[in-house]
């Protein structure tokens, strides 16, 4: 506190300080973790997803059976020794759930990943070059997204066998569309954005623009259909397997499990509903991380 | 003394956009630069003013090749520049800068202050990375920031400074022509005066030239050498700052310059403002004659058919027939 | 009495990085027929104030304490008759806004409805407000669009608003404003985006409003050129307090406060032949979210005093109308004023 005296002093430099910065410095990165981490749902999703990746990670490790290993004990229920029961083979359910889920989120994460790759290049390359380049490459994405891509990964498999690669192929054919569309609207907008173009003033290359100024910028979007691009890729293979068009025995995904507990639903639905259940968690957190990121990337109201 | 050469001159540059493809045969186009010639020497401000839609905004941006330009010449020291190849383009880009209007729209916010002050020289390989960092700090000591900013994200500033952030990174590649498009419309009244203020350190310290762009008379009065005028692609008024603005012989800029609020009660209560009927009409049908006719208060019937052609009053060019 | 009296009105948003008090501790009135500008730069609160008079702010936002005076009656949500019945002060607003009370924005685009004729947005109020026919209600709007400078009105009545340019489509905003004779016109940013051109003829246009119908008009506006041309008096605002109050010629000619000499000094005009730098007022606009105790403007202020920064000026008076909030003006009760504030500090760090 000041005296009384010097009350009616000139006031010294450093204390006005008029150039200070009352924000608290953050990164991008870090602001959108914070606000992702305030969202109690996001945050519940991705631990659930990560206990779940964990366990099928170590669970096979550590567990006494084999994916493949038959037993004598034969559609036996729940219990202690066997935490899902076993199946009509006497394979216990809860290690060939494990990796059930290992094959639905390798599929789920590695077709997304090809598909954003895919789609960024192509989408930027698009909207970056525009005019005459752009419209020839869209008209093109247009022709491939006309098919269907359940007769992608049906023709593929018939080719290849009915395998995990097959079918992510087969989902990659035109499942970066999607994303390819999104980046090349986003481009078309940033690109006219003052600071592209300073960068282009500065005689900075396409590549920098495009990669630098452009892409760290259109991120959020992207990020955002990828999250919700990943459970989609899920379904879509335990659909395909269940349906009978998935992996073949003795691999098994989570929708094959479903599959061939079909005809013992109704005596043992433990069978059933173990990989459901699975699916069903999945697809809930991966949701929830997609929604809480999409509303930590584009704030209504920063501030 | 020898005559000192323009550092930039444009010569009768057009740019036309087309506003409408007809199915058959004719095309619309907007024309937002027509025929538009002025020179910049070192050291010298040249201001732009007009109203929205008068080109302003796209001269600069052809000048400085975001847009390519149409017929005409933009002559950088002895080169015409306006139809280079976008690679011999690049040794003249670290020779021309830019300032934004929009101190939120022109700085990346994905990158720290010192990654966007110092992006220019890692584009054209200057200086090892460690002069680098030596140069941004002191580009940003230059625009009166704090060495411990460097590390801050752009929406940590307020307007003001990101506008400073902006100047500085327009100074990192040591240009000498900077074309600043309206660089203080955005900014609250009590920070213009600070960006003019260093816009002018700047250009005394380093010989720099700028084309200031404007809407706003007063500020370019100031800052200006010369003041350039401009309506619906046409540069109608040019001459020195003081002349054009105490002595405007276009009908135009008169109107303008008396349509200007004064920051005095008694000066703006006895002001006599010229009544200009309506607003800029559209440019892409623009008037045949004059683009000033429709609204001009002095319009002769010659105005309608032919667009005059520019009249040296003194060494203050004006497009009007009343000086032919 | 006068037709708007606003007392110690505070303003509060809630944001994610804290508490930003936008108005604080605001007193002013306003008479009659008066053309009262609000000075501010961004962050002054000069819009946020009204839009709280407006009943019209934000979902963050609320008035924490504060009396509006309006036409006799206190129309503050925190008044004694609206506190605990916020729905009857929805109703009540609902009733004046547009009627007694009606506001103009800086966009006319974004206060038009893009799909909805120019007529039917003009007849909406007065048919709401006044409950006459369509017929009649048409007969008006064509008088207003007359009034408000637009040619050729019958034709125009049934247009789209993309069918008029920018300073028509502010008239048309202004013809809706006017469309139920308001006591009170709050007009934020009218001519900001507009051409300087047009933005005189919507000047003068409003100044003939004034003179012609019993109205009066509040000018939100950072120019200062636009206060000179047409207001009869100023609030100057710094960080949500009326720093300065005066006549315009007050202001103009004998300003007090240090910001308001400093924004007079930043916008008065030097010859170019003379080159000499602008005087400017150093640093940035203050963040509302970390203010000193002391007076706002200190940390740009080059009279800043060392009581500047702990403790508020309180508002000394200078002739009839003016006055002033600076420490330099109000030294002699340096000691009743340093004591009460630090009472209250004491007080709210014990609660």
């Amino acid at each position: 506190m000041i005296q009384r005296e010097e009350y009616f002093d000139p006031i010294e430099k450093e204390e006005q300080n008029s150039e200070f910065i009352a924000i608290e410095r953050k990164s991008f990165v870090r602001d959108v973790w914070e606000r992702f981490k305030s969202n109690r749902r996001a945050l519940t999703g991705l631990i659930v997803l990560g206990i779940i990746m964990i366990i099928t990670l170590l669970g096979p490790i550590l567990s006494p059976y084999s994916y493949d290993g038959m037993g004598t004990s034969i559609n036996s229920k729940v219990s202690l020794t066997h935490w899902f029961g076993t199946d009509a083979l006497g394979r216990d359910l809860f290690i060939r759930v494990l990796y059930g889920i290992r094959i639905s989120l390798t599929i789920g994460f590695v077709t997304t990943l090809i598909n954003i790759v895919l789609g960024i290049l192509y989408g930027g390359i698009a909207g970056y070059v525009g005019g005459k380049t752009d419209m020839a490459m869209m008209r093109i994405v247009d022709v491939m997204y006309a098919v269907p891509s359940l007769l992608y990964i049906i023709l593929l498999m018939l080719i290849f066998g009915s395998n995990i690669g097959s079918i992510m192929l087969g989902m990659c054919v035109s499942g970066w569309i999607g994303v390819a569309r999104l980046m090349r609207s986003q481009v078309i907008t940033l690109k006219e954005r003052e600071f592209a173009l300073a960068a282009y003033t500065q005689g900075a290359g396409a590549g920098r623009i495009l990669f630098r100024h452009l892409f760290t910028n259109a991120m959020g979007p992207i990020v955002v259909s990828a999250t919700l691009a990943v459970p989609q890729a899920i379904f879509m293979e335990a659909f395909l397997s269940f349906i009978g068009m998935g992996i073949s025995a003795p691999q098994a995904s989570l929708g094959t499990l479903a599959q061939s507990a079909r005809m013992y639903m109704s005596i043992y639905p433990n069978q059933m509903i173990c990989p459901i259940a699975m699916i069903c968690l999945i697809i809930f957190a991966l949701n929830f991380i997609g929604e809480g990121l999409d509303e930590a990337l584009n704030p209504k109201g920063s501030r | 003394m020898e005559k000192e050469k323009p550092v930039v001159s444009v010569r009768h540059l057009k740019k036309y956009f087309v506003a409408n493809r007809h199915v058959f045969g004719a095309t619309d186009y907007v024309k937002a630069i027509d025929d538009v010639s002025f020179d910049i020497m070192p050291g010298e401000t040249v201001g732009l003013v007009g109203e929205s839609g008068c080109g302003k905004s796209t001269l600069a941006r052809t000048i400085i090749r975001i847009y390519e330009p149409g017929e005409g010449e933009i002559i950088y020291k002895n080169t015409d520049i306006a139809h280079l190849s976008n690679r011999k383009m690049r040794a003249y880009r670290n020779k021309m800068q830019m300032i934004f209007q929009d101190p939120y729209a022109s700085l990346n916010p994905r990158l720290t202050v010192a990654e966007i002050i110092a992006e220019p020289m890692e584009i054209y390989n200057m200086y090892t990375k460690k002069e680098r960092e030596e140069k941004v700090q002191e580009l940003l000591e230059q625009v009166g920031l704090k060495p411990d900013h460097i590390t801050r994200y752009p929406h940590e500033f307020s307007g003001g400074q990101r506008q400073r952030i902006g100047i500085a990174r327009t100074l990192a590649l040591d240009p000498d022509f900077i074309i600043c498009d309206e660089p203080i419309s955005a900014l609250d009244v009590s920070i213009q005066a600070q960006i003019i203020n260093l816009l002018e350190k700047i250009q005394d310290e380093k010989k720099l030239s700028y084309l200031f762009i404007a809407h706003d008379l007063t500020m370019v009065r100031h800052i200006s050498h010369k003041i350039g005028v401009m309506y619906l692609g046409h540069l109608v008024e040019f001459g020195e700052a003081e002349e054009v603005y105490k002595n405007p012989l276009h009908p135009y800029t008169q109107a303008l310059i008396s349509a200007a609020p004064v920051a005095d009660p008694v000066l703006s209560r006895t002001q006599e403002r010229i009544k200009l009927e309506g607003e800029v009409p559209s440019p892409i049908h623009t008037p045949s004659g004059c683009p000033f006719s429709p609204r001009c208060p002095e319009c002769r019937p010659e105005c309608r058919i032919d667009p005059p052609v520019v009249a040296n009053v003194n060494g203050h060019k004006v497009a009007c027939y009343k000086y032919v | 009495m006068p037709l708007l009296e606003i007392k110690n009105l505070s303003v509060q948003f809630q944001t994610r990085h804290g508490i930003v008090n936008a108005v604080r501790d605001v007193n002013f009135s306003l008479e009659k027929g008066e053309l009262l500008g609000i000075v501010g730069e961004s962050g002054s609160g000069k819009s946020v104030g009204m839009l709280a008079v407006m009943g019209l702010l934000a979902g963050n936002g609320r008035i924490t304490e504060g009396e509006i005076w309006f036409n006799g009656r206190n129309i503050s949500p925190v008044a004694e008759e609206f506190k605990n019945d916020p729905k009857g002060y929805d109703r009540y607003m609902k009733q004046i806004r547009g009627k007694d009370l009606s506001m103009i924005f800086q966009d006319p685009m974004t206060y038009l409805n893009p799909v909805l004729k120019i007529g039917t947005q003009i007849t909406e109020g007065i048919i709401k407000h006044e409950k006459c026919s369509k017929q009649e209600a048409k007969k008006r709007a064509i008088a207003l669009m007359q009034q408000v400078g637009i040619p050729s009105a019958e034709e125009r009545f049934s247009q789209y608003p993309f069918e008029f340019s920018g300073g028509m489509r502010q008239r048309i905003v202004i013809a809706i404003a006017l469309s139920c004779n308001p006591k009170l016109i709050i007009a934020d940013e009218p001519t900001t985006a507009l051409d300087v051109t047009v933005q005189a003829q919507i000047i003068d246009l409003l100044k003939a409003i004034v003179k012609e119908q019993d109205t009066s008009i509040i000018m939100i506006t950072h120019d200062l050129g636009v206060v000179a041309k047409m207001c009869n008096s100023v609030n100057i605002m710094y960080a949500g307090k009326v720093v300065e109050h005066g006549t315009i010629d007050d202001i103009f000619y004998r300003p007090q406060h240090p910001y308001t000499k400093g924004l007079l000094n930043s916008v008065k005009t030097h010859d170019s032949t003379k080159r000499q730098s602008l005087s400017s007022i150093p640093g940035t606009p203050p963040d509302l979210l970390k203010l000193n105790t002391g007076c706002a403007f200190m940390p740009r202020c080059r009279e800043a005093m060392k009581i500047c920064k702990d403790y508020l000026p309180e508002a000394a008076s200078f002739g009839e109308e003016q006055y002033a909030s600076c420490w330099h003006y109000c030294k002699e009760h340096a000691d009743r004023i340093v004591s009460k504030q630090s009472e209250r500090m004491m007080s709210e760090e014990v609660s």
